[in-house]
């Protein structure tokens, strides 16, 4: 799998599918059967009131850039019309020369710098829960906050996903405080979610970020890839764009479903968590 | 931390300056080469701090060849800030034709004498400020540049800046390192000593000093800031921490209250279906 790490221009679709286009190329080059892109990699991710404005544009750029997949699986990130006038921050699943499939983030994040839910409308766990298929495996995908909640890549991981990816736009905070090639609060913390989530539901997570300047943030790249057994594959650089790619050996995912308890769910806990 | 350093910056506000010199660089760069299209740094020189650290970092991210410095006394700066700035000039290597040297006097005395009879003290140091600000620019628009403020976090966020002067800059590169940390910077990449150990003051009038006016220490105004936005803490935590009276931390509070409007665009009443203001969300980089 290939993991596209790139900077995109806040509401410019054209020029992000053009960065797109040159990814997809080395991508085929190095013969990834899997790439992914950042979330809302298309339009670019603090679009404000832009939301509503990109979405033509967003439609036309996945269109062209699917028609040149053949075999192998892109994931990009888009603002989709959901309805008439109702917009959702989405990622689409590209592959024999087409859009295969969409699904859209769950949780939409509304605090500090974030404001999803006052212009996205929420993904349904029963239409948007995934399982897309390449030719070697069963993937599922979500989008950043989601991976801040147990149940999408729970759910993902029974419904059959081998691979979970997650497109994100993570921003930088607490610079001023981090050692001189230490790690940011936030990159230690996405690192240890990741690998609870791999170790939790036994799958492969890639988590595939945003780097680089969008107004007065600045996304800190890293993306990475985490094996079923919590280890890490693949990391890319902080905050320079990268092109990873990683071999994975989904047999992983079957030794380590043998020897967990991923299956097990109790229903009661949700209908606790429902009633508070 | 080294005892000299902790003479500079209180212990929970320590930098790692390496790493926050060459971040603002990166961003300092790419805003003004990429997003603005431009190349030079147009930064005014006081011979203080905040001022020497903008142009080292202007000089780091574009090169000391696009870093113009203009040195802009009054009758009421001190000889020995601009016998500083010219020492900041000197160690950032900046070439002589990017330094220039432009009285604000007569301007800044036309303008307030202009006002007649009601000229105050607090006036004249405004001219003074948007003098400097009216010049900076001018330069920025004949060179191709963008005005590089100075402004640190704590003179942002207690609003001790002039509207449409200090204030009216392109960009503040370290508006979110309090006076303290800036002072570390600029110990820690080397900038003259006497420059981040002198009292802070805008030198608006004769014996101006920030700290006599604000009423408290840069170090603990940074503390007091730290605890009540970083952290959220309360008013009586703060002042019980820090063992500085109550009345102190609420004064800090309140300013910060009462300059908003500083930190604001100017208000624009509504009148129309979407109007400039809450109504207006789109992002800065746009198209």
């Amino acid at each position: 799998m290939g993991l596209a790490q790139i900077s995109s221009k806040i509401g410019n679709v054209r020029e992000n599918a053009k960065r797109h286009a040159e990814v997809m190329k080395k991508a085929g080059e190095d013969k990834a059967d899997l790439t992914c892109f950042p979330e809302l990699s298309l339009p670019g991710y603090s679009l404000k009131d832009l939301a509503y404005e990109v979405v033509d544009d967003c439609q036309v750029a996945l269109t062209s850039l699917a028609r040149r997949t053949e075999g192998q699986r892109v994931m990009c990130g888009y603002v989709k019309q959901d309805a008439l006038g109702l917009v959702q921050n989405s990622a689409a699943v590209m592959g024999d020369g087409k859009v295969l499939g969409t699904t859209s983030k769950f949780f939409l994040p509304t605090y500090g710098l974030f404001e999803e839910l006052r212009y996205f409308v929420p993904g349904d766990p029963k239409t948007d829960l995934r399982v897309f298929e390449s030719a070697k495996c069963r993937f599922g995908v979500i989008i950043c906050e989601d991976a801040w909640h147990p149940e999408p890549i729970q759910a993902l991981a029974r419904l059959g996903a081998e691979i979970v990816f997650c497109l994100a736009s993570s921003p930088a905070r607490g610079i001023s405080r981090a050692e001189p090639d230490g790690e940011l609060p936030i990159e230690s913390q996405w690192l240890s979610l990741l690998k609870a989530h791999a170790l939790m539901s036994n799958v492969f997570i890639a988590f595939v970020n945003r780097v680089g300047p969008e107004d007065d943030e600045f996304f800190w790249g890293g993306s990475t890839v985490v094996s079923p057994g919590g280890e890490t594959l693949a990391r890319a650089k902080r905050d320079e764009a990268d092109w990873v790619t990683v071999d994975i050996d989904l047999d992983e995912v079957k030794r380590a479903r043998r020897f967990s308890s991923f299956r097990d769910y109790r229903a009661e806990f949700h209908e606790v968590l429902r009633d508070l | 931390m080294t005892p000299e350093l902790e003479e500079i910056v209180p212990a929970e506000l320590r930098l790692n300056t390496a790493r926050v010199s060459a971040f603002l660089a990166r961003r300092l760069a790419l805003y003004v080469n990429e997003y603005a299209g431009r190349t030079k740094a147009i930064v005014g020189l006081s011979g203080g701090v905040d001022s020497a650290v903008v142009a080292y970092l202007s000089a780091k991210a574009l090169g000391p060849e696009n870093t113009h410095l203009y040195l802009l006394p009054s009758s009421s700066t001190p000889p020995e800030d601009m016998e500083d700035a010219k020492a900041v000039v000197e160690r950032l290597r900046i070439p002589e034709g990017n330094c220039r040297e432009v009285s604000i006097e007569k301007h800044t005395m036309d303008l307030a004498s202009s006002l007649g009879k009601r000229q105050d003290r607090l006036t004249v140091a405004n001219i003074k400020a948007r003098v400097r600000m009216i010049l900076l620019h001018g330069f920025a628009s004949v060179l191709g540049g963008l005005v590089i403020g100075t402004g640190d976090k704590s003179e942002i966020t207690i609003g001790y800046f002039t509207k449409f002067g200090d204030g009216g800059a392109d960009l503040f590169p370290i508006g979110d390192l309090y006076k303290s940390q800036v002072r570390q910077i600029a110990a820690e990449v080397d900038l003259p000593e006497r420059v981040y150990r002198k009292m802070p003051s805008p030198a608006l009038w004769e014996g101006q000093s920030a700290e006599s006016e604000l009423g408290i220490d840069y170090p603990t105004l940074d503390r007091i800031l730290y605890r009540r936005f970083d952290l959220w803490w309360d008013e009586k935590s703060i002042a019980a921490d820090l063992e500085v009276p109550l009345a102190t931390v609420e004064r800090i509070v309140q300013q910060v209250k009462r300059t908003q409007h500083k930190r604001y665009p100017p208000e624009v009443f509504k009148l129309s279906l979407r109007s400039h203001g809450s109504d207006w969300r789109y992002p800065r980089e746009w198209g």
